[in-house]
């Protein structure tokens, strides 16, 4: 059983309607972090938590994807497709 | 021989000469990028290959790659794999390669990296001694656990900590020989070095202390780890995490000015014209700290290859940014954020204790008639990394805030 948390977003004109992190993925390199702190947050356990999925655009949001050494951060769009990692 | 040309030419194939690959190509689409790396394939997860999940196969072995081929050829970006570069000509703007091939560039991005320290003592060429760079390292650790009964790790450090949870989780019989009084010393004081110790000890690792490597004993494969004091580890596997650091003769030799890394001003601008480094493998100067560094972690090379992608097209942007480096096993969080060093103008306040298993430092820059945070250790406090990197990345005067710092119940983040 994957050990993920979702997020759902709800950003007006945004082709991202959910973000999930995969908790067994994340090692805490916090670069999501680096890219939006506003967004994204480390636990206690040293583990990404998101504090504002609507935060940022998708721009910003799927470069702190991008940055992310284990592809921790998934991306679905409003038909739970997954735009990220492709 | 054909010179290649390219606008761009970015050694090394990394996090941060592939993120200033993209951040170049996203504002140059017309430019020509090359990216030359010495090992073979395009963008993986350095940072994966000691975490346990991925080592044990918990995690899929594809998973460690980052950018595939198809991303290289969709943005245009030659990827040069396997070629070493061997001479740079700064004055008529050629790269040379191990190959006897050339590249000659407008502008230049050293990304190279460090290198993994070697021991260097009799026995250190013998088999079952690992170093963790590379893939290749990572695969030859992940196929010695499968048979080793008994591993010796040498250094108390990131790779120390990481290698032995892992080979715990294998099921080896662990033994950390480290040189200092307690593990990672200075970084962390002995509070938390004992902290960790005493979850590294739970779980059955032997811990030797003010320890130094003599010899290694076997016949081709190694038998057995024998210390200064004559002491004697039997093993059949050493993982070394002694540091890292590359030699830069050559790179001196071809005019850079160099110090244990190669010295860059805070644009990531080297000392020769139209050539940057960024990465580990910089030297570069840090406008929070007001000093100049070198790091050794993701998120600082993923952010210095931006940084070097927009200074090379000219948007000229300063590097100002507070690092991190996080760990985890053993049911701890480690996290260190910004500049964690001691000195006489240097406060330490605490927050928690080892004795509630939340416990972190705070370094505080006495500068007379204001404080200010230079940097933090956390130890299972990870939740306020970002609160501290924001008060050092502000310079906010803290003097008056030193009881709010050192109360574990007060939330950062109002400060």
């Amino acid at each position: 059983m994957p050990n993920t948390k979702e997020y759902p977003r709800k950003k007006e004109g945004s082709k991202i309607a959910k973000i999930v992190i995969d908790r067994d993925l994340c090692i805490g390199a916090a670069s999501c972090i680096a890219v939006t702190g506003a967004t994204f947050e480390l636990d206690n356990e040293n583990k990404v938590i998101v504090i504002d999925p609507n935060a940022v655009d998708d721009e910003t949001l799927v470069m702190a994807a991008e940055s992310c050494p284990t592809k921790a951060i998934i991306l679905f769009d409003k038909n739970n497709k997954q735009i990220y990692p492709k | 021989m054909d010179i290649n040309r390219y606008k761009y030419l970015i050694v090394g194939g990394g996090v941060a000469g592939t993120t200033a690959a993209e951040t170049i190509q996203q504002r140059d689409s017309a430019g020509t990028i090359a990216v030359v790396s010495d090992e073979p394939y395009g963008l993986y997860s350095r940072v994966m290959l000691s975490k346990p999940n991925f080592f044990l196969g918990k995690i899929p072995f594809d998973e460690v790659w980052l950018k595939g081929n198809e991303w290289y050829q969709k943005n245009n970006i030659a990827f040069l794999g396997g070629k070493k570069a061997t001479a740079i000509d700064a004055k008529n703007k050629i790269v040379s390669l191990a190959d006897g091939s050339q590249i000659s560039y407008e502008k230049l991005l050293l990304a190279t990296g460090v290198c993994a320290r070697h021991l260097e003592v009799p026995g250190a060429d013998k088999k079952g001694i690992y170093y963790l760079r590379t893939l290749e390292d990572g695969k030859a650790i992940m196929a010695a656990i499968k048979s080793a009964k008994a591993a010796a790790i040498v250094g108390g450090g990131f790779i120390g900590f990481e290698m032995a949870e892992l080979l715990k989780m294998a099921g080896l019989d662990t033994t950390i020989i480290i040189r200092e009084s307690y593990f990672w010393e200075p970084a962390l004081d002995e509070d938390s070095g004992r902290m960790i110790e005493k979850a590294l000890k739970d779980a059955g690792v032997k811990i030797i202390y003010k320890a130094e490597v003599a010899e290694i004993i076997g016949k081709d494969s190694v038998e057995a780890v024998v210390l200064k004091d004559g002491s004697r580890i039997e093993c059949d596997m050493i993982i070394c995490g002694i540091g890292a650091g590359c030699d830069l003769d050559s790179l001196k030799d071809s005019g850079f000015n160099v110090n244990r890394g190669i010295l860059t001003n805070e644009y990531l601008e080297t000392n020769l014209s139209d050539v940057w480094a960024a990465g580990d493998a910089a030297e570069f100067k840090d406008l929070i700290l007001d000093e100049t560094i070198q790091l050794g972690n993701w998120v600082n090379a993923h952010e210095q290859g931006r940084i070097a992608g927009l200074n090379m097209v000219d948007k000229k942007t300063p590097f100002k940014f507070v690092s991190f480096y996080t760990t985890s096993g053993f049911g701890l969080s480690i996290a260190f954020v910004g500049d964690v060093r001691l000195g006489p103008d240097r406060i330490v306040v605490k927050r928690g204790s080892p004795e509630i298993n939340s416990y972190a430092r705070i370094i505080v820059l006495d500068k007379g008639n204001r404080k200010e945070v230079e940097g933090a250790t956390l130890i299972n406090r990870t939740s306020e990394m970002s609160a501290i990197a924001k008060l050092i990345e502000s310079n906010i005067d803290v003097s008056q805030k030193l009881n709010e710092l050192g109360d574990p119940n007060f939330d950062l983040k109002m400060l």
